[in-house]
């Protein structure tokens, strides 16, 4: 590790702890924003849920709590705001540096290795996210961490990590397929550490919960179910908020399987780049889950500076900044019309939220076209070539 | 398909972007030009407008018979000769003494007191019919927005609410409020309401604010103001029901302050005219006189003023009491908020809208137009870059660049609002304007010139945007205002850095918002309207100050930043000149 990336690990951990100790009242202000905020990865849940265990409450009978039951346990044992703080930062400094890992160990990258570390520490969405103490910080670690393991040929770590991003929020879970793609070997053994590793992680949640099986149903199954309905930057909520009750079991199912229909595709398409079949995957997730915030593209944008030889194919490079810049300005505004003014109403969020989904649509619709192209062209990119992508 | 791939092949083959490429400057030029037409010639054209309606069936406006007639003469003219023995008291003699009338009525009263702003007395009549968790307000403010005495207002909302409290029918809690002055304390009252106060009435669904200042019997028209802060207007059924509770009982109706000699036109023009000053009092709201409405922003109450103007005339004062009374019977009927019609119009006249699909187009245009500006820019600072040259680190530093001026503007925007002087601000304003006449060279290059105007350029399309549905006439008059700063071009020509120097003053935030309030409002002459900005964020929460310094000043320091002659400008022009003549 040089110089160059001690720097940017320390401007992440300065930048993130610093944050949120000089301007504790933003932690609050963005908690209650519906961008860095969902009921399943809210803070303020979170503490709820903490106040809950230490006073020998059932965690989810009362409805608030949809956190994992290890981790209101976790974050139960930090009882000082600073060191709930810190914990937050040191998560995210710990995806800033295996970023910086993941870039070593392509040694024909053109990037140094710390670039993408340092676009992870000034990417505001990110930055926002953790202030903000959204629990996506913890899933998005897991993954990083079970990405980098498989890249390093670690399978056991990254089962874990895989198993424990899905014990988290769920949806990670998927992040198997392309993993398996991605490890050379031990492809069997991987699957059943991670199976192993995530029936441990439900038993020993059920011992945590008063032997009660019921927090499946509050963490996962309001995933799954959408039974929160509140507004988020996701696809779903809408449907749900304006469709006729008999509709919506079929909507939740078409949803579901709209999830996990693109991992297998993806995977095995392109499973001769299987880093890069795992951040289609990855996208794809973020894309079409139920709850999604900011913190989750902003996580996925991060791994955009990996594929740098693609960037001579990229056609709407323009247009996804653009589509992005507008959303996190609009999103508030739309958000403030809607609720606090009642001027606008649902369809102006709902709006962004679909020019959301078409800015992460345009980033993966490039990547899958640049891909394409690159291969066409054996590897060696010939951009003079020009070819309809109709 | 097929046909896509054709059209696009063909583009290809014509060379239809470097072209385009090549014509952005106009572009932006034309489309801001479109944008100016849009909202000025084409909007009023027939056709493009709709008439009004009623969207919401309970609100029946004028369906019930009014009451308030002359029956209710003398009691009003009694309470009216008793007001106006209390013109000379104190604020809270005063209060204190009408407060016992309407508690004899049967209102309960309390008075809300602040030191800064002045007291306000308020009664909550509660309904006989609901379950008192809706209200309506009815406000007489002591002085009205002209410094007159509301005495006819206050009046009439005394006589008001003793006519409403014998009448069962009512099913939303009636507040009737009487504050000093029709801004600042008005605005105070309704912030404590929704904080603060101990005696409330619900939740506020509408307010009537009455303007009837003098001792005069008869009046001549009626006036509506219904332009709220920050871009809010009240629900378009509100002012449709008020406009046609008005016209049913035989008033003339003008809108926004429109003379009364245009009442009666229809005609192209004076639709136009008075659309755009629809948008003018829109824009400048909370920053020209406030005649009340403006104090309920924020809470989602729809409020208007109505107000009597001219001192003889065919209508008596019953007959101007009778629009808040028919009014009350309307929002009494709701079941529901308002919120099936629109949020979002222009009016033409009383009778005449246009909604948001169609104006909005107009400040949009703007906002392209700064986006093309900022694309020409950008394309041109690529061209300076040779191909050794690190596009990145340019980046960078007009980055910093910008977020040094961003920060300036907003240090400058504290600092005056601690510290208003205006007329400093604008002689600065008007030195810094002059800084392309100086005998300096910059040590930026030209593709920083271009760099810095693109990102400006590009920032101040993002703020328009973002304002667009918030508050459509700021966003069109910062639009309109700043757009010459696209004509601005680096250059070492002395004539075109004269040229420069002068747009720069005219498109400077706050010289621009002088010289238009002075053209255009005769209350705002002289730098009044900075002070005014200031103390409408102070007094009202008006975003306007704050939209201009931290959205548009930055932009415009980015530009004078880029104009200062830089000193490889010559060079590039000599060899420019060289490659002509080969």
């Amino acid at each position: 590790m040089n110089l160059r990336e001690l720097q940017v690990v320390a401007a992440c951990l300065a930048s993130r702890f610093g944050a949120s100790t000089v301007f504790p009242l933003l932690q609050q202000q963005l908690d209650k924003s519906v961008e860095f905020s969902t009921p399943v990865t809210s803070y303020r849940s979170l503490q709820e849920g903490v106040f809950l265990i230490r006073n020998d409450f059932p965690l989810y009978s009362g409805g608030v709590v949809h956190h994992a039951p290890l981790l209101v346990a976790l974050m139960s044992a930090f009882s000082s705001k600073n060191m709930v703080s810190l914990l937050y930062a040191c998560a995210d400094t710990m995806i800033a540096f295996q970023l910086i890992a993941m870039a070593k160990c392509f040694s024909r990258s053109p990037l140094p290795s710390w670039v993408p570390g340092a676009l992870y520490v000034i990417n505001p969405l990110v930055l926002l996210s953790t202030v903000s103490k959204s629990s996506v910080v913890f899933s998005n670690l897991a993954i990083s961490t079970a990405l980098l393991s498989a890249l390093q040929g670690n399978s056991i770590i990254a089962a874990m990590a895989i198993a424990v991003a899905g014990y988290l929020s769920l949806y990670p879970l998927l992040l198997v397929v392309p993993m398996l793609a991605l490890l050379q070997k031990d492809k069997l053994k991987t699957v059943f550490i991670t199976a192993a590793t995530l029936t441990a992680l439900l038993l020993s949640s059920y011992k945590i919960n008063d032997e009660n099986w019921n927090y499946l149903f509050s963490t996962y199954g309001v995933i799954i179910t959408f039974s929160k309905i509140i507004p988020n930057l996701g696809l779903w909520w809408y449907f749900f908020v304006e469709l006729f009750e008999m509709f919506i079991p079929f909507f939740k199912a078409v949803f579901n399987l709209f999830v996990v229909s693109c991992i297998i595709p993806f995977s095995l398409r392109f499973h001769k780049q299987p880093f890069y079949a795992f951040i289609l995957c990855l996208s794809w997730i973020t894309l079409t889950k139920s709850y999604p915030t900011l913190g989750d593209g902003g996580f996925l944008l991060s791994f955009v500076p990996f594929f740098r030889p693609l960037y001579g194919y990229f056609r709407y490079s323009v247009i996804s900044t653009l589509l992005f810049i507008h959303v996190t300005v609009l999103s508030p505004i739309f958000y403030h019309l809607w609720v606090d003014l009642g001027s606008g109403n649902s369809n102006f969020f709902y709006a962004i939220s679909l020019v959301y989904a078409l800015g992460l649509a345009t980033v993966l619709v490039d990547l899958v076209w640049a891909m394409l192209r690159i291969e066409y062209d054996k590897g060696t990119p010939n951009l003079k070539l020009k070819m309809t992508p109709l | 398909m097929a046909l896509l791939e054709r059209l696009q092949r063909r583009a290809t083959d014509v060379g239809l972007l470097p072209w385009l490429v090549q014509l952005l400057p106009r572009l932006a030029l034309l489309s801001g030009l479109v944008g100016l037409a849009w909202l000025a010639l084409w909007l009023p054209l027939e056709g493009n407008y709709r008439h009004t309606y009623i969207s919401e069936n309970a609100l029946m406006p004028s369906q019930a018979y009014s009451y308030f007639r002359e029956t209710e003469w003398n009691l009003l003219r009694g309470f009216r000769t008793q007001i106006k023995q209390l013109v000379n008291e104190t604020s809270s003699s005063r209060n204190e003494i009408v407060g016992s009338w309407l508690e004899e009525i049967g209102v309960k009263t309390a008075i809300h007191t602040d030191s800064d702003n002045g007291d306000t007395l308020y009664g909550v009549l509660h309904a006989p019919r609901g379950d008192g968790t809706e209200a309506m307000v009815l406000a007489a403010p002591w002085h009205n927005g002209d410094g007159d005495f509301n005495l006819g207002g206050t009046a009439l909302a005394t006589a008001l609410t003793r006519y409403f409290s014998r009448w069962p029918l009512w099913s939303k809690n009636i507040i009737v409020v009487f504050s000093e002055d029709p801004k600042a304390s008005l605005r105070s009252w309704c912030n404590a309401y929704h904080s603060s106060l101990d005696l409330t009435g619900g939740s506020i669904e509408s307010a009537v604010v009455l303007d009837y200042p003098g001792a005069n019997d008869f009046f001549k028209y009626v006036e509506i103001y219904y332009a709220g802060l920050n871009g809010e207007l009240p629900n378009l059924d509100l002012v449709n029901v008020a406009v046609h509770v008005t016209e049913h009982e035989g008033m003339p109706v003008s809108i926004n302050g429109n003379p009364e000699s245009e009442i009666g036109d229809s005609d192209f023009y004076a639709k136009m005219r008075k659309m755009l000053l629809g948008v003018q009092k829109m824009a400048l709201s909370g920053v020209q006189t406030c005649y009340g409405n403006e104090a309920f922003s924020g809470y989602r109450i729809q409020s208007l003023v109505v107000k009597a103007r001219g001192t003889g005339g065919p209508f008596d004062i019953t007959t101007f009491g009778r629009i808040p009374e028919a009014m009350f019977r309307s929002v009494n009927n709701l079941l529901e908020k308002f919120h099936q019609s629109f949020f979002f119009y222009l009016l033409l006249a009383p009778r005449y809208f246009v909604s948001i699909a169609s104006y909005l187009p107009a400040a949009g245009a703007f906002s392209v137009s700064f986006i093309l500006a900022g694309l020409d820019n950008y394309l041109n600072s690529a061209k300076g870059l040779s191909s050794t040259s690190n596009s990145s680190y340019y980046s960078v530093v007009t980055i910093l660049a910008f977020v040094v001026s961003l920060l300036a503007a907003f240090t400058l925007s504290q600092v005056f609002l601690q510290w208003t002087k205006p007329l400093v601000l604008v002689t600065i304003s008007l030195l810094v304007s002059s800084v392309p006449l100086l005998p300096i060279k910059s040590k930026f290059t030209t593709v920083y010139a271009y760099r810095f105007k693109s990102i400006a350029f590009m920032y101040l399309s993002v703020v328009l945007t973002s304002l667009l549905v918030v508050n459509f006439a700021l966003a069109f008059g910062i639009g309109l205002l700043a757009f010459p700063m696209i004509l601005i071009k680096n250059t070492n020509s002395l004539k075109l850095r004269f040229k420069n120097s002068l747009m720069l003053m005219a498109t400077n935030p706050f010289v621009c918002t002088c010289i238009f309030a002075n053209v255009f409002e005769a209350r705002l002459q002289g730098l009044v309207v900075i002070e005014r900005l200031i103390s409408a964020w102070t007094q009202l929460g008006c975003w306007s100050w704050f939209v201009i310094c931290i959205g548009w000043l930055p932009v415009w320091l980015m530009v004078v930043f880029s104009s200062i002659p830089s000193a490889d400008e010559r060079r590039s022009v000599q060899s420019a000149n060289a490659k002509k003549l080969q």
